[in-house]
């Protein structure tokens, strides 16, 4: 009964303010708030006027505001509208109707933004990124990434993988030979050593390794520390062993540093490790400093 | 092991002596808890060095208010048994850390600030102290507190105050992620979306370069957003549902 007073008195506010007001701030705060209240009505009820608002002459913002009671409710009408605003509406109202969806997470209503993103434009494409991501929907974004033939749409769809955690597409990408720094990094986000790890001892494509070892130290932790240290000292490049020290500092590995430090017994590599400790801002740089200049006496 | 039982081990609360000893053998022995929980102390690390803004008295006031007639009614409260629905279990699941995160929120407002004092010693130890019995409420609690705050900084702040909104803005936002990660890893998926849909209109929002039109406008749909969402998470829960499918 409560319910039935509540969606009168919110559907009767609705029309009352729609009838007497002007187009006022006023009258949209109002009306705003005719929107909230049906948000306490049965959905059944609330969903046919919130319909009729998104029909009708109401500002964006107020058709906005309705999108999102629509998201709310889990009725097939309400997703069916959803859908039906995202195809049929234009500008900031479309982008809204297309967030929506992502919000509902209706799985027809997701597979119906592919069609949008493949004709739309620039902010649509954003939009149906966005909406993906909110959905946690990682296959919608995993298949922008394989079919996409622009470098900045894959980038955006990598970082997204990364960004939501989803180290099968990432790795599935790297094993298609779409290996590029865009990925690297993305494993590195995603925290994923084991394919970092993989790259990082394959020499066959030295670019490639070089930022894979860089990249471990933005993972960090103990396991990555270990395997820079084994990189650097199992490896004659100067690029890799250059990265490793990135990497170490990255990390904040300065034990690491010292380590190598203390078994080098090459002045150059020596001076360089110690260069390495200074910028690192490591404790143990007074000791090795003062152990230096000692030995030096 | 979860990360419920981690976290508590962390801020060293809520775990016997036996329990500590079990998490430490478990961390001894098990390198891939061992990584997550390095992750976890990162995390939790990363909420106490968070600078954040001081919170006005009333609100700390108002908030140990919540706090604590919400004890008062778990106290006497008979818990319903539990269906078979998922969210269910999710509240009992994340009762903890639920909780937790409430307390580690008042705890980010608090900290660094002039306001009166500190939390009281049993303010959220009390709320976990028998979870089983607990967690629904103490979880519901803790989103509506987190989403009538997040409503109520963002209708006070000020369009033009770049630097506090920033700021503000990301304490908000650090949890925003906290609930949404709870709701993720307990298959609470529509709750997750909600609050994973606000955090690139917060971001939006706390960019230093966003015109005071733009800004009100971002604030007055998130603030009605979070109307909606406080609206249908409080009649859910008064209905004494175990189902919450936000």
């Amino acid at each position: 009964m409560k319910n039935i007073v509540k969606t009168f008195l919110a559907c009767a506010l609705l029309l009352l303010v729609g009838a007497s007001f002007a187009q006022t701030d006023d009258n949209e705060e109002l009306k705003i708030a005719a929107l909230e209240a049906l948000m306490s009505a049965p959905p059944e009820r609330a969903l046919p006027i919130v319909n009729k608002v998104l029909s009708g002459n109401d500002s964006d913002e107020i058709k906005s505001r309705a999108l999102f009671i629509l998201s709310q409710i889990s009725l097939p009408e309400a997703q069916a509208a959803l859908i039906d605003a995202a195809r049929n509406t234009s500008g900031e109202l479309r982008m809204e109707a297309i967030r929506m969806i992502g919000i509902s997470g209706n799985p027809e209503a997701l597979s119906g933004l592919s069609d949008l993103y493949e004709s739309g434009d620039s902010e649509v494409r954003d939009a149906v990124l966005e909406a993906y991501l909110i959905a946690g929907d990682s296959d919608a974004i995993y298949q922008i990434a394989i079919n996409s033939q622009d470098p900045k749409e894959y980038e955006i769809a990598v970082h997204m993988l990364s960004a939501m955690g989803a180290l099968e597409h990432l790795r599935t990408l790297g094993e298609r030979g779409d290996m590029s720094e865009t990925l690297i990094n993305a494993y590195a986000v995603a925290g994923d050593v084991e394919s970092l790890r993989v790259h990082a001892n394959d020499a066959s494509n030295p670019e490639i390794q070089v930022q894979a070892i860089t990249a471990l130290g933005i993972v960090g932790g103990p396991e990555v520390n270990a395997s820079l240290v084994e990189i650097y000292r199992g490896s004659e490049s100067p690029e890799v062993r250059e990265a490793a020290l990135d990497g170490m500092m990255i990390a904040g590995y300065d034990e690491g540093v010292l380590e190598l430090f203390r078994a080098s017994q090459d002045t150059e590599e020596k001076r360089r490790l110690l260069q390495m400790l200074v910028m690192m801002d490591s404790d143990a740089v007074w000791d090795v400093i003062d152990a230096t200049l000692g030995n030096q006496q | 092991m979860n990360d419920d039982t981690l976290t508590l081990y962390y801020y060293n609360d809520g775990l016997t002596g036996a329990e500590r000893r079990e998490v430490e053998s478990a961390l001894r022995s098990d390198p891939a808890l061992a990584v997550r929980y390095r992750e976890l102390c990162e995390q939790l690390d990363g909420l106490k060095e968070f600078d954040s803004l001081p919170a006005p008295s009333h609100l700390v006031a108002r908030w140990h208010d919540v706090i604590d007639k919400a004890g008062e009614r778990e106290a006497v409260a008979v818990v319903k048994p539990s269906s078979s629905f998922h969210f269910g279990s999710f509240f009992w699941g994340t009762a903890v850390t639920a909780a937790l995160a409430l307390g580690i929120a008042i705890g980010i407002y608090m900290s660094g600030s002039s306001v009166d004092g500190s939390v009281p010693a049993n303010t959220y130890t009390d709320i976990i102290e028998t979870p089983e019995a607990r967690a629904p409420t103490a979880f519901s609690r803790g989103l509506l507190v987190h989403f009538q705050e997040s409503r109520d900084q963002l209708t006070g702040l000020d369009a033009g105050a770049n630097g506090a909104r920033s700021q503000l803005i990301m304490n908000i936002i650090q949890q925003n992620r906290l609930f949404e990660r709870m709701a993720s890893q307990n298959e609470s998926p529509d709750l997750a979306r909600v609050l994973r849909a606000f955090e690139p209109i917060l971001t939006r929002l706390a960019a230093d370069d966003i015109s005071p039109e733009d800004a009100e406008k971002l604030q007055a749909q998130l603030a009605f957003e979070l109307n909606i969402v406080l609206t249908k998470l409080a009649r859910q829960v008064s209905d004494k549902t175990d189902s919450i499918d936000i």
